[in-house]
């Protein structure tokens, strides 16, 4: 028995990629999520056209050889701005995911450590953010200190503060009143230096779980934000001002909207598997029903 | 003809052989023991028995119930043969019980399930077999959790379960292992009283040669898969015949050759200790309600003595432990090592006060981090130096104190889940050890080992106490442990020390009644086979 408990904890990190590719969830999920950063790592280098250059004779031309997935209504490369737009994706939701795990993360460790008023006080704290619909509050954050990538990447950032402080409180929780911990305290070790040694490994698989849904949450956060006029501002290519503008031109150019479309689905249902893959594999109970 | 006969039952598991050739029999009313120590084996005997046996296992050989081969059944005949002619109780009664249905519930689901008895019926029939286990209905309302029971009074509430339908043959795996001695003596009799009332096979599985000794007619002794020896109890124990028995036997009477190592000074001094635990308040306006875990205790520890704190399961040994190790703060009194009060001390002096005193748990598992690799863990207590030392210094003094706890030094590199248990209980002393400490406090230290490692770990305690001087509070419920390792014995009751004096005078003679009691539950082969 005593083993199978230890099952929650014991699985060297090592193991976890080895294991995970066997899971064919996991494994389209990541060869989804590689093709969108392989796109935008390559735009930094290379696009097929420049994203800036008009030229309104190609206008809302159908898939061909020289344009593969078409041109808009300004005759602009769709496949170029893609993969701009993955770029410009990527980036806000990373950050916003790292503003998340910078702050939310010590928080729910402080938390989990302290219990008493600490915890309720930053717990009740972290229930009022949480309170917010996250997109309204994005849209009324932008609103306010005008429309732009930054303040974009600080609406969606701290909506994902209160997700990652319950995750990491909950799973520091379950490891403090192990032995070991008691053990580490008779060495005589802090709070703090518990907490990085002992309680950050073993609740590293939660956070990397939550930290690939939170990643395409973000995306989605960050279309939705730039298809009402309030993500990157023009020129800068984005997926939802893609779709936006794509809106009034889908009776004459129905693949200016299926394109943007199609890499936002394609963007957040990879980064999902992956993340259910890796839960998968990462928890030992969602694994002992097959 | 018997009422389950296993016939050369052998059991694979992708070529690891886990039962080979197995064949016992038992009679109707009979009590049969099974015991192995840990992966022997035992519980697969019980699961093929009931049919449960997991699907990837290759099977060979025949469990007949009653003339019927249970491993042909199909899975619908099965469940009405399980809990109707065949009962099973677990190790765990807190896993082995819904949490959220309540008692009656879950005892009255059986009538209804097997027996089609409507609700009220059902109800009167769990409220009279509860009554029989000992949980009458105006103590233990129907309405219970499982939550609001004490570890006893849940296997209680599972044996109900599995001899409602006064089953024909009962298996018990492992049924008194997670409770304290005195509960244990008393779910055996439980067991034996109820199996010798309904006339029902027993199959008793058991790591504790004692236990299965006090109960059983029959004994079936396994070693890797495969039966050692089989027969009649006292005529097994008592010939000893095969090398095994033996040393299962000698192993679960171990006790390690020692001398009193005692001086006079003291070390540990413990002075009118006390420590309240706050209830939840029931209302919002009324005070707070206390509990008190550990009440007014005075004791003192020489140097290099040896001292047993046994009691039952929540006296508060485990508060008392934590609180000399400065992990708990007391309400009052007050604790001093060496010297150094440890509530008053500031933070250079706890340093110094913690250099001097280590910690083995009883869970092996739980007792490492299982990220990090033995060198790591077992040097973690050196962060109580003053001058912190280098890798290379640190790396030798883990080298050395893992030889003296009998591992090999080559052994750093690896992880916990590399080790088996007694191994890593071997590595927790070794990691106790590290900063040369005069006291270690054990916490229930072989509670959790297989017999025979438990004598090699008792062996290790021995030696450091013979070669370093340790000294060493040593808590457990199990006097066996008591009688081998220490010198003095505190007995610990609701709280307080009710007794106190030399070990082996002490458990000869007891004097209090807590200790009247711990005495008379423990399990004793000796005392069985003298009998």
């Amino acid at each position: 028995m005593a083993q199978r408990q230890n099952g929650l904890l014991a699985k060297p990190r090592r193991d976890i990629f080895v294991q995970a590719s066997g899971n064919p969830a996991f494994l389209v999920g990541l060869v989804f999520t590689l093709i969108i950063f392989a796109a935008g790592l390559v735009s930094l280098l290379w696009t097929p056209f420049d994203v800036s250059l008009v030229t309104i004779s190609e206008r809302l031309k159908t898939p061909s050889s020289s344009h593969w997935f078409g041109t808009d209504h300004f005759g602009r490369d769709i496949l170029s701005m893609l993969m701009v737009g993955a770029r410009n994706s990527i980036a806000v939701a990373f950050v916003a995911v790292g503003i998340g795990v910078v702050l939310g993360v010590p928080l729910g460790c402080w938390a989990a450590a302290n219990g008493g008023l600490v915890d309720s006080v930053l717990m009740r704290a972290n229930d009022v953010v949480f309170a917010f619909p996250a997109l309204l509050s994005a849209v009324m954050i932008t609103a306010n200190f005008g429309p732009g990538a930054i303040n974009a990447i600080i609406a969606i950032g701290i909506f994902n503060i209160p997700v990652f402080a319950r995750v990491a409180r909950a799973g520091a929780m379950s490891i403090w009143p192990r032995d070991f911990i008691l053990a580490a305290r008779a060495a005589g070790k802090n709070q703090m230096q518990i907490t990085n040694q002992h309680i950050m490994p073993n609740i590293m698989h939660l956070l990397i779980v939550q930290g690939t849904i939170q990643f395409s949450l973000g995306v989605l956060a960050e279309a939705s934000l730039s298809y009402l006029g309030l993500g990157a501002q023009p020129p800068q290519p984005s997926w939802g001002r893609m779709l936006a503008e794509a809106q009034t031109m889908m009776a004459i150019g129905p693949h200016t909207a299926v394109f943007p479309g199609l890499a936002i689905v394609v963007t957040v249902l990879g980064l999902n598997l992956m993340g259910d893959g890796l839960r998968d594999v990462l928890d030992p109970k969602m694994g002992q029903r097959k | 003809m018997s009422l389950l006969s296993i016939r050369n039952l052998s059991l694979s598991f992708n070529n690891f052989t886990a039962l080979d050739n197995v064949s016992f029999d038992i009679a109707a009313g009979e009590i049969v023991g099974v015991v192995g120590e840990s992966g022997s084996g035992k519980t697969l005997i019980a699961l093929a028995a009931i049919g449960l046996l997991p699907e990837n296992a290759d099977v060979s050989g025949n469990v007949l119930f009653d003339g019927e081969n249970i491993l042909g059944l199909h899975e619908a005949s099965l469940c009405k043969l399980r809990g109707d002619d065949i009962g099973m109780v677990f190790q765990e009664p807190m896993t082995a019980l819904n949490p959220v249905q309540s008692i009656g519930e879950q005892v009255a689901e059986c009538f209804i399930f097997h027996k089609g008895m409507n609700k009220i019926e059902a109800r009167n029939a769990a409220i009279a077999i509860l009554d029989r286990v000992g949980l009458p209905v105006n103590q233990f309302p129907f309405e219970r959790f499982p939550h609001e029971l004490s570890g006893g009074q849940r296997q209680r509430v599972v044996i109900a379960i599995a001899c409602s339908l006064k089953p024909r043959l009962l298996i018990a795996d492992e049924p008194t292992t997670a409770l304290d001695v005195v509960l244990q003596a008393q779910i055996l009799d439980l067991l034996k009283e109820i199996s010798k009332e309904n006339g029902s096979g027993l199959m008793l599985i058991s790591h504790d040669l004692a236990v299965v000794a006090s109960m059983a007619d029959k004994i079936v002794i396994l070693q890797s898969g495969k039966i050692v020896e089989t027969g009649p109890t006292k005529q097994v124990l008592n010939n000893m015949l095969q090398p095994y028995t033996r040393q299962l036997a000698t192993a679960s009477t171990y006790k390690p050759a020692r001398a009193p190592k005692a001086t006079g000074e003291v070390l540990l001094k413990i002075v009118n200790v006390t420590r309240d635990y706050a209830l939840p308040r029931k209302s919002l306006f009324a005070k707070p309600g206390s509990f008190r875990a550990v009440d007014d205790v005075s004791f003192e520890i020489n140097q290099g003595e040896m001292v047993g704190l046994v009691g039952r399961s929540g006296c508060g040994k485990s508060t008392l432990a934590r609180m000399i190790l400065a992990l708990d703060r007391p309400t009052s009194g007050s604790i001093e090592i060496s010297g150094i009060n440890i509530n008053k001390a500031n933070k250079e002096e706890l340093c110094k006060a913690r250099r001097n005193m280590q910690i083995v748990f009883q869970d092996p598992y739980g007792s490492f981090n299982p990220r990090k690799t033995v060198e790591w863990l077992v040097t973690e207590p050196l962060h109580l130096l003053d001058q912190k030392p280098s890798r290379e210094e640190a790396r030798n003094l883990a080298k050395n104190v893992m030889v003296s706890v009998g591992l090999t030094e080559d052994t750093l590199e690896r992880y916990p889940h590399q080790f088996s248990g007694g191994q890593r209980q071997r590595l927790a002393i070794a990691r106790a050890l590290i900063t040369q400490p005069k006291f270690i406090v054990a916490d229930e230290p072989v509670s959790a080992l297989d017999v025979s490692i438990r004598a090699q770990v008792l062996d290790v305690f021995a030696e450091l106490n013979a070669n370093l001087g340790l000294a060493c509070l040593f808590i457990t419920h199990d006097l066996h442990v008591a009688r081998a390792i220490t010198d003095r014995v505190l007995v610990m009751s609701q709280g307080k020390i009710v007794e106190q004096g030399k070990t082996t005078q002490l458990l000869d003679n007891p004097q209090s009644d807590a200790a009247k009691e711990l005495v008379m539950a423990a399990p004793d082969l000796i005392k069985v086979l003298a009998s």
